[in-house]
């Protein structure tokens, strides 16, 4: 069909029923509402709306010849150009129509007509667009033009795998739709919600999608769901993706589009039957490519000095190196400024500034790396030029313009979850053939580019793998599969997803999870594990939370979780570690991590309380003033949702003596399962149970009393394994608080484990004895 | 050359191991041995065999399926079981031939190494190894049990070829022996003797005054359990006996048939025929020692000590001669049975 036909077509159709199609829809959603429990904010949402009055601002706006899913692109860019914002009635801005300008100019906006048309032929859409293309600002406002949602009150959501892009993205569409972020565009994310009731279109992290639905089996709040950065594979996308594919059926109105940027688009094709695909080329530019001769000894010396290589003898172009992790970024920054220098005052060599970029730093920080590089050092001087040493963020998730060169060793950081031995571990790895292609393309963003791979050719083909393992086949599961049953997935085994876990991972989720009681033998929900699903957190934190006050210390477990969610808060900067020790010092305390945690939370509240300059105390004591104020965010978070479930908030008197093992014992209520046990008198410990690994307590401990037993909160791999974050605890606790796993009669672990926890149990009996003879 | 021999044998041994060689070892001794060893052996771990023994353990675990092993009664399985999970089969969708069955092991990354340098290495060493032919394949991993071990089996071998040297030098002297008691007797038996025994009763002489010269007899005649000591000793007698010609001389090599001198005079330059006979049967191929010297030193030991029972009823171990075939008293074969 020619767009001349298209044209044509829907122009008859608003002529002969204008609005009147929508408004029908309108009231089949209103009786949707009130029958459906979970919708209430629906209804609400609707009254609010005909206070608004956004029908009428519709029928007066350029919007007005619109019929929904029969739009065109030449409607919708004569709406764009019309005076007064369609959404608000305002007129438009001087900056809206600059950035129209350049709106129109990304390669989707060619293909606006075949999106559409491709959009209304079908219910699932898979589209390829390469970063640069502009897919994940423009497709939602072209949906948002389609679908009319201030009309149907069905909203769009976009999807994203980072909370920073969807924060980012947000606010970049509200200001090209010249609209407030908030309002008509804006974002939800883990712990912050930014919409209204006049939201259009949502961004929000895939999590966050994932968590509405358990509580709407079926999305009604949604006409379309997109999905971006799926090639990410993120475990919150694949579930999703999974969910879509069910759903589909079940709701024949909800339109589903899947945004990939790498070609290997085949596979989501493949996996929504057969679902039709839309490629917008990228604005790329040819990226040559070098191996070198023979594999380098140091991935991160031969990284270096080809930085430098490329400054002495490369054109003007800015150089993107990609390394694993923040010490190993920060450490290889500090080396090429010292060579540069050096090399500026041997040579005549241009000026280099090096930025750093990883996850963890913070946001001023991170945006530095747009800054324009540097210019030559006098008149007439070689150009200066920019270097980002980052980790894999800058690979899709960031784009920055002007990166010519491209150094990649070839190594990530990846989470592997292995079931056999239980860890979850943040592990160096060999990244795939897809994941090299994408680095070498940032290379070609402004002009034909290079990259240099620091391998051989042969070692391209053979050593790596095709595709990145998504997370779902790398995480622990027991998060999943508490969420998946809350979202009534019955058969877990079955479940069609796209790449499924091994059956082994999928039998620790749910043995985990019924050690923890929150599912019953049947692998029938509890009412415990009704309430964990609640929390946006890890099951056994959330059964740690859950229990707390039964503890009489729940105020204090909200804090040390909160702070358990949040990244390290100690500062420990490479060239101060001797300071930064001392004044960890001051906050420690003997029996453990997680007190040493809720202490430097509590003088953190205690300056905050007493106006001091919380930002300068934090500075000054080496503790991260960023991550402590996200963690007390988080916990009035976490405290709400404690609130609403009617549980109570609940602390021992700190002058109590059991004040600190009460807290102690809630740790083990959600930790019992990270317990290891001294091995002989040495400086070894073993993970218990099928787990029986020989660990080492991570030198960043504080803890000094001996203790036989601990729970620890995280399982470093390395050649030395180390556990982190680690608490002192009694075995007779185990035996009270979690008899069913520490079962001395039928344990089948470590058999001087068992010897301990019967003399354990022995002390118990002995204790109890007593206590009922006085 | 009086006592040339025993400066021999006094150089080339070490003190220690005379000792050792020539007296079995004390209980005394043997349990500040045991006492030794079973200080290596409880000695704390190095951290290095520390960490191998985790990897070990690791890698023991990672390679092990828990629906093999540990599954048997998990909650998790039976729930699965429930479900429909058939062990063997994969989750997801019937159609989904991509579904993993086994999950993702973790590989740690030790070092800076670039990707694909293990590969280059362990390739460069198969080249050398081709090109070489040398016979080790694997670089083997350094085990500190198997290295102890070595060295133990390594001062065994010692010892036990010290302890070979000894009982072959009993057996010649032994043989010696012997063979003067047998010309004495022949001397004494008969009088009318052959031209050929002035010869030995030279020899027989020289042997009372403990003194020793080269044997004049072939090589190949002397048994061959201590045929290498003898062969050994004639190699040093004539090294020694060519530095001497040479130096004597001096410019003439040490063949060389002056006209003039008669036999008197070869005599008394030591240029006599018998000093050149064993050079000659030195060069010679000998198999037969040649064998002899492939068996392990506990073998060859085994050998003499059983010969010097056999023939001459001298206990090697008791270091004692007994009058009859009997040999009542002596506790039995082996070292051991001394003990």
């Amino acid at each position: 069909m020619s767009k001349g036909d298209r044209k044509r077509l829907s122009s008859e159709a608003d002529d002969a029923l204008p609005l009147k199609r929508v408004k029908k829809e309108d009231s089949d959603d209103a009786t949707a509402i009130s029958n459906n429990p979970y919708l209430a904010h629906l209804k609400q949402e609707n009254d609010s709306a005909n206070d608004y009055g956004l029908e009428n601002l519709v029928e007066n706006s350029a919007l007005r010849g619109f019929t929904r899913r029969q739009s065109t692109a030449e409607q919708a860019a004569e709406a764009e150009d019309g005076d007064l914002n369609p959404f608000t009635g305002e007129p438009h801005s001087q900056q809206y129509f600059k950035i129209l300008q350049t709106r129109r100019n990304l390669p989707v906006s060619k293909q606006r007509q075949e999106f559409l048309d491709m959009y209304h032929s079908t219910q699932i859409l898979v589209f390829v667009g390469e970063t640069g293309s502009g897919k994940t600002t423009q497709i939602p406002q072209y949906v948002v033009y389609d679908e009319l949602p201030q009309l149907n009150k069905k909203l769009i959501a976009c999807t994203q795998p980072r909370r920073v892009a969807a924060m980012s993205v947000a606010q970049r569409v509200a200001d090209e739709l010249d609209v407030k972020l908030g309002e008509e565009v804006g974002y939800s994310i883990r712990f912050e919600d930014r919409t209204s009731p006049k939201t259009v279109l949502k961004y929000m992290t895939d999590g966050m999608l994932l968590r509405e639905a358990m509580h709407d089996h079926m999305m009604s709040r949604y006409s379309c769901i997109i999905l971006d950065e799926a090639h990410e594979r993120t475990l919150a996308t694949d579930i999703l993706m999974a969910l879509l594919k069910q759903l589909a059926n079940r709701r024949p109105d909800l339109k589903i589009i899947v945004m990939s940027a790498t070609l290997d688009a085949q596979k989501f094709q493949k996996y929504f039957h057969d679902a039709p695909l839309l490629a917008v080329p990228g604005r790329t530019h040819p990226v040559q490519i070098y191996y070198t001769p023979e594999a380098e000894k140091d991935y991160v010396e031969g990284a270096i000095r080809t930085v430098l290589q490329i400054h002495a003898t490369e054109d003007e172009g800015d150089i993107l190196l990609f390394l694993t992790g923040e010490e190993e970024i920060e450490d290889t920054c500090r080396k090429i400024s010292l060579e540069v220098d050096e090399m500026i005052r041997e040579a005549d060599c241009g000026p280099m500034r090096v930025y750093p970029l990883y996850g963890t730093l913070p946001p001023h920080q991170q945006q530095r790396i747009f800054d324009p590089a540097p210019g030559p050092l006098k008149k007439g001087g070689k150009p200066g030029r920019k270097c980002i040493v980052s980790t894999n963020i800058a690979e899709t998730s960031l784009t920055i313009d002007g990166i010519v060169y491209v150094v990649d060793p070839g190594f990530s950081k990846q989470k592997i979850y292995n079931p056999r031995i239980r860890v979850e571990s943040l592990l160096v790895s060999a990244i795939s053939k897809a994941s090299a292609q994408q680095r070498a393309g940032r290379a070609g963003r402004t002009k034909p580019g290079k990259c240099f791979r620091l391998y051989t050719e042969e070692a391209f083909k053979k050593e790596l793998i095709e595709q990145t393992y998504p997370e779902i086949l790398r995480s622990n599961l027991a998060n999943t599969v508490l969420e998946l049953k809350k979202l009534g997935v019955e058969d877990l085994v079955h479940f069609d997803l796209m790449d499924p876990p091994a059956p082994e991972t999928m039998m620790r989720a749910l043995e985990e999870l019924n050690y923890l009681a929150c599912l019953d033998d049947e692998g029938e929900l509890t009412k415990l594990g009704e309430l964990a699903s609640e929390f946006p957190l890890d099951p056994s934190m959330a059964v740690m939370l859950i229990s707390s006050p039964e503890f009489y210390c729940s105020n204090e477990m909200l804090s040390i979780t909160a702070l358990l969610s949040v990244p390290q808060v100690f500062v420990r900067p490479a060239n101060k570690r001797r300071e930064a020790d001392e004044m960890k010092a001051m906050f420690k305390h003997p029996e453990g991590d997680h007190l040493t945690m809720l202490n430097v939370y509590h003088a953190f509240k205690g300056i905050q309380s007493r106006d001091g300059d919380a930002k300068k105390w934090c500075h000054e004591h080496y503790l991260s003033f960023r991550h402590l104020s996200s963690a007390d965010n988080v916990r009035t978070q976490l405290k709400r949702i404690m609130e609403t479930r009617g549980l109570e908030l609940v602390s021992t008197p700190f002058e109590d003596k059991e004040y600190y093992s009460n807290i102690r014992r809630a740790l083990v209520a959600g930790f019992f399962m990270q317990v290891a046990k001294k091995d002989g008198n040495g400086k070894i410990y073993r993970t218990m149970k099928d787990n029986n690994q020989a660990v080492m307590l991570h030198p960043s401990t504080v803890l000094t009393t001996d203790y036989d037993w601990v729970i620890y909160n995280e399982f470093v791999l390395t050649t030395k394994q180390y556990i982190r974050t680690v608490t002192g605890i009694r075995p007779e606790w185990l035996l009270e608080i979690a008899p069913v796993y520490y079962d001395a009669a039928s344990w089948e672990g470590q058999p001087e484990v068992k010897r301990a926890l019967k003399a354990a149990a022995e002390r118990l009996k002995r204790r109890q004895a007593m206590r009922v003879s006085r | 050359m009086a006592g040339s021999e025993d400066e021999e044998d006094y150089m080339s041994m070490d003190f220690s191991n005379i000792r050792t060689a020539s007296l079995p070892e004390t209980s005394l001794q043997r349990k500040q041995r045991l006492k030794r060893e079973a200080e290596v052996r409880g000695r704390p771990k190095p951290k290095a065999e520390l960490e191998a023994e985790e990897a070990a353990a690791r890698e023991q675990a990672l390679s092990t399926s828990l629906l093999e092993t540990a599954a048997k009664k998990s909650k998790g399985l039976s729930m699965m079981k429930k479900m429909g999970f058939v062990a063997g089969k994969p989750l997801g969708a019937e159609d989904n031939a991509g579904a993993r069955a086994e999950p993702i092991k973790p590989s740690l990354k030790e070092d800076r190494g670039g990707i694909g340098l293990d590969l280059e290495r362990k390739r460069r060493l198969d080249e050398e190894v081709e090109k070489e032919g040398l016979a080790w394949k694997k670089v083997k991993v350094v085990d500190a049990g198997e290295f102890r071990d070595r060295v133990r089996k390594g001062r065994e071998r010692e010892r036990c070829e010290r302890l070979v040297y000894a009982a072959q030098k009993t057996a010649v002297q032994m043989e010696e022996e012997r063979d003067t008691e047998r010309r004495t007797a022949l001397n004494t038996a008969a009088t009318t003797v052959g031209n050929n025994e002035e010869e030995a009763g030279v020899g027989g002489t020289k042997e009372k005054q403990n003194k020793r010269t080269l044997s004049t007899k072939p090589l190949k005649s002397i048994n061959v359990l201590w045929r290498g000591l003898v062969r050994k000793r004639e190699e040093a007698e004539r090294d020694r006996r060519m530095r001497y010609d040479l130096q004597q001389s001096l410019s003439r090599l040490p063949t060389y048939e002056d006209d003039n001198e008669d036999e008197d005079d070869k005599q008394a330059l030591g240029k006599t025929k018998t000093a050149y006979l064993p050079v000659e049967d030195l060069e010679e191929e000998d198999p037969d020692l040649d064998e002899f010297s492939a068996l392990e030193p506990d073998e060859q030991l085994r050998r003499l000590v059983e010969y010097l029972r056999k023939e001459y009823r001298y206990c090697f171990w008791c270091k004692y001669t007994y009058p009859d075939e009997e040999m009542d008293g002596c506790p039995g074969l082996t070292e051991e049975d001394h003990d």
